[in-house]
């Protein structure tokens, strides 16, 4: 017994001293590229729904006809273990040619990874926008599907039975507050859905609410990450959140409550009055529309919380397609991607799945006023801000936000933590 | 005489190599297993033990000595996946107590036994995954558990979204949803109880609660001891399940367990030298413990 532990603590030692090897694949060198590649395999979450069917159908006829002898193979992974899977894939340095990224972190944290492809996506600059969510110190790495934002809907039902305008929803938020007041008083609706199981509450609620609290020069160094923490707007912004908790804006049992997706349905059976959702995926216009006619439906830009904001959408790219580092053909693969966000097919995909794509050129018009206001709101818009920061970050916050809801810490407190993350990645 | 002497010899040489063949044979045949142990466990183990000695991201693949460790130490999630596991220590005993007090009562025929058997059993062969979503549901705060509770005038608990509750609500569904096979175990002991000693105890007149102190649990305490140590697996090692569905780790990072842990920086934030580290601790915890139960396990033994 006591040899063997001895043995066992020689090994720990020796390997401690050692530490060779590494957790992921290192680079490899690029493989034989001579051969002519026949198939290209594309790993996203998306090409299973059959909201996509069509948007795939037509990005494949796209590719091949630019490249009939190539078969692609889509695998649709499921979304809870999608970057778990991707993190082994990476690790091996094997696996897809081509592959689904959400914009900002995910992404940004897996370029090691990725192809630039700044030279084979130069024609589409202009016509796509929500680049600067797949790019990276410069160089892009995957070319946008859609766009992801946070507009705050609102229910256009309850603002008429509490006697609101639903033309002229409020400007600032002490308005806003007081509308939701009436509306609880004529409804017992709650003014936010709020869902913060997962801690993402928040995200979407800094996002969402942003603009309205910073000045616009505050809002561009935060995205250019000249964040300043010390700044009373800054703070106000986690005052505000703990504010709506403590003041009942929100509905009962927040953090128990799972953004994806019981918070949505929240909204949709008027329960709440306000949300602040997704543009793309789920949680949208198109997502409510099973129980609000989009009619009824509603966006609003940020109410002003203090002087010298102005309030913008808070977007950034939301899903893109990347070439991996690994794959034989690289232009071959960025041809696949161009064809996944070639006009066509991301018309496809918003008339099917209601994702508000990348593709400015698309008309929305037929699709009701809260499409409207969003594709109106997108050339003045911003990126959002919780995008800016990092996954590890963004983890804490959500955790912290938890607490500031619970009241198991303070506002001073939580901006203090959440300040040191961001400066430490 | 010499044709003898030269079979003697070739027998002698082939009894030798019989002889060889027959001290060989036990290592030839226990290779395959040993070599899947060796490439498939202890190789693999090894690398992740090295593993976490290097760095994420940047530094991948470079020596960082000690740093993941230090790291781990210093995340507040992490010691509090730690606490978790001790808690569920704590709870252990409840775990073990319920099973076993129905089992006794299964046993003792109590009316209705026949049915009862059968529906303790049925949760064990729900997947974790249906388990959860159901509990989801029912645990809702505005589900029907909190409707009961305010029509008896009890305010609404927030069973998932109180970090004080949440981890009891996870431990409290996983052993409504597990017990089921400790209560086999149980009455499968409970078969190999003498019955006469019971029908002794109770002609003396002996009251239930003296029955299950004096007899029953004496008796059993084999059986016991194992469903000490297969709940205490359990509790460990398949929690994440649960976990993923009805808490995600929250509120505030109060249900994190060493595993979710694990699974969160290796899947959601890309460390994997990280998740190499904590894995790595998770094992140490782990063994010590299994070590522990065997020790205790062999010291039974030996009383019998």
């Amino acid at each position: 017994m006591k040899q063997r532990a001895l043995w066992s603590a020689l090994m720990v030692a020796a390997l401690a001293v050692a530490g060779c090897g590494s957790a992921a694949r290192t680079e490899r060198p690029p493989g034989d590229s001579q051969q002519k590649q026949q198939k290209l395999v594309v790993w996203d979450w998306k090409s299973g729904e059959p909201v996509a069917a069509a948007y795939i159908e037509k990005a494949k006829a796209d590719f091949a006809k630019r490249h009939p002898g190539v078969t692609v193979e889509f695998v649709a992974q499921p979304f809870d273990q999608y970057y778990t899977l991707l993190g082994t894939a990476i690790q091996s340095s094997k696996g897809p040619d081509v592959m689904l990224f959400n914009g900002g972190g995910q992404i940004r944290d897996r370029v090691d990874a990725l192809l630039p492809l700044d030279q084979y996506v130069a024609e589409d600059k202009s016509r796509l926008a929500g680049w600067d969510a797949f790019s990276k110190d410069g160089k892009i790495y995957a070319a946008p599907v859609t766009l992801q934002g946070h507009p705050i809907y609102y229910n256009k039902t309850l603002y008429e039975k509490a006697g609101l305008d639903p033309a002229n929803p409020p400007k600032t938020w002490n308005d806003f507050v007081s509308g939701c007041a009436a509306i609880k008083k004529a409804t017992g609706a709650a003014c936010f859905a709020l869902g913060n199981k997962e801690g993402f509450g928040i995200q979407f609620f800094m996002s969402g609410l942003g603009s309205g609290v910073l000045t616009p020069q505050e809002y561009d160094d935060w995205i250019a990450g000249k964040r300043d923490w010390t700044s009373p707007r800054v703070k106000r912004i986690f005052e505000l959140w703990k504010d709506a908790g403590d003041k009942g804006l929100n509905n009962d049992g927040a953090n128990s409550t799972a953004m994806f997706t019981d918070i949505f349905r929240v909204f949709e059976t008027g329960k709440a009055a306000h949300i602040i959702g997704l543009m793309s995926d789920i949680g949208h216009w198109k997502d409510f529309g099973e129980f609000l006619p989009p009619d009824k439906i509603g966006v609003m830009m940020a109410p002003i919380v203090t002087d010298g904001a102005a309030p913008s959408l808070p977007y950034d790219g939301g899903i893109g397609y990347a070439v991996a580092k690994w794959t034989k053909d690289p232009g071959l693969a960025a041809d696949l991607v161009r064809s996944l966000t070639s006009t066509d097919a991301l018309t496809a995909f918003y008339s099917k799945a209601g994702a508000i794509a990348s593709d400015t050129t698309i008309d929305v018009s037929q699709a009701g006023p809260a499409v409207a206001t969003i594709a109106s709101e997108i050339r003045t818009g911003k990126p959002a801000l919780h995008v800016a920061l990092s996954s590890k970050t963004l983890d804490l916050m959500g955790r912290l936000s938890q607490q500031l809801l619970s009241g198991s810490t303070t506002v001073d407190k939580a901006v203090e933590q959440v300040a040191a993350s961001d400066r430490e990645s | 005489m010499k044709q003898r002497g030269r079979r003697a010899r070739t027998a002698a040489r082939s009894s030798s190599h019989g002889a060889r063949a027959e001290r060989l044979a036990p290592y030839v045949l226990v290779a395959p297993a040993v070599l899947i142990i060796v490439v498939l466990r202890l190789w693999p183990l090894v690398l992740g033990v090295n593993f976490s000695f290097t760095g994420d991201g940047e530094l991948n693949g470079s020596p960082v000595g000690l740093s993941n460790y230090l790291e781990l130490a210093g995340d507040p999630l992490f010691r509090t996946s730690l606490r978790n596991v001790g808690l569920l220590v704590l709870l252990l005993p409840v775990a073990v107590a319920i099973p076993g007090l129905l089992a006794t009562f299964i046993y003792l025929r109590v009316p209705g036994h026949r049915v009862y058997r059968s529906v303790y059993f049925f949760p064990a062969v729900l997947s974790p995954v249906i388990v959860g979503a159901i509990f989801n549901l029912m645990l809702g705060f505005d589900g029907p558990l909190n409707a009961v509770l305010g029509s008896i005038g009890a305010g609404p608990i927030d069973w998932l979204g109180d970090p004080g509750i949440a981890m009891f609500t996870v431990v409290g569904v996983h052993i409504w949803a597990t017990f089921g096979m400790a209560l086999v175990v149980f009455l499968a002991g409970f078969s190999t109880l003498d019955a006469s000693l019971l029908d002794a105890a109770r002609m003396d007149g002996a009251s239930l609660r003296q029955i299950i102190w004096h007899v029953i649990i004496p008796s059993l305490t084999r059986t016991i001891q194992f469903v000490f140590v297969t709940t205490m697996i359990g509790m460990l090692t398949s929690m994440f399940g649960l976990l993923f569905i009805m808490t995600s780790g929250g509120p505030e990072g109060s249900t994190y367990l060493p595993e979710y842990y694990i699974w969160h920086q290796q899947g959601q934030m890309n460390r994997p030298a990280l998740a190499s580290a904590a894995s790595t601790v998770l094992f140490v915890v782990m063994l010590v413990v299994g070590l522990l139960q065997i020790t205790l396990l062999r010291r039974t033994g030996r009383q019998d």
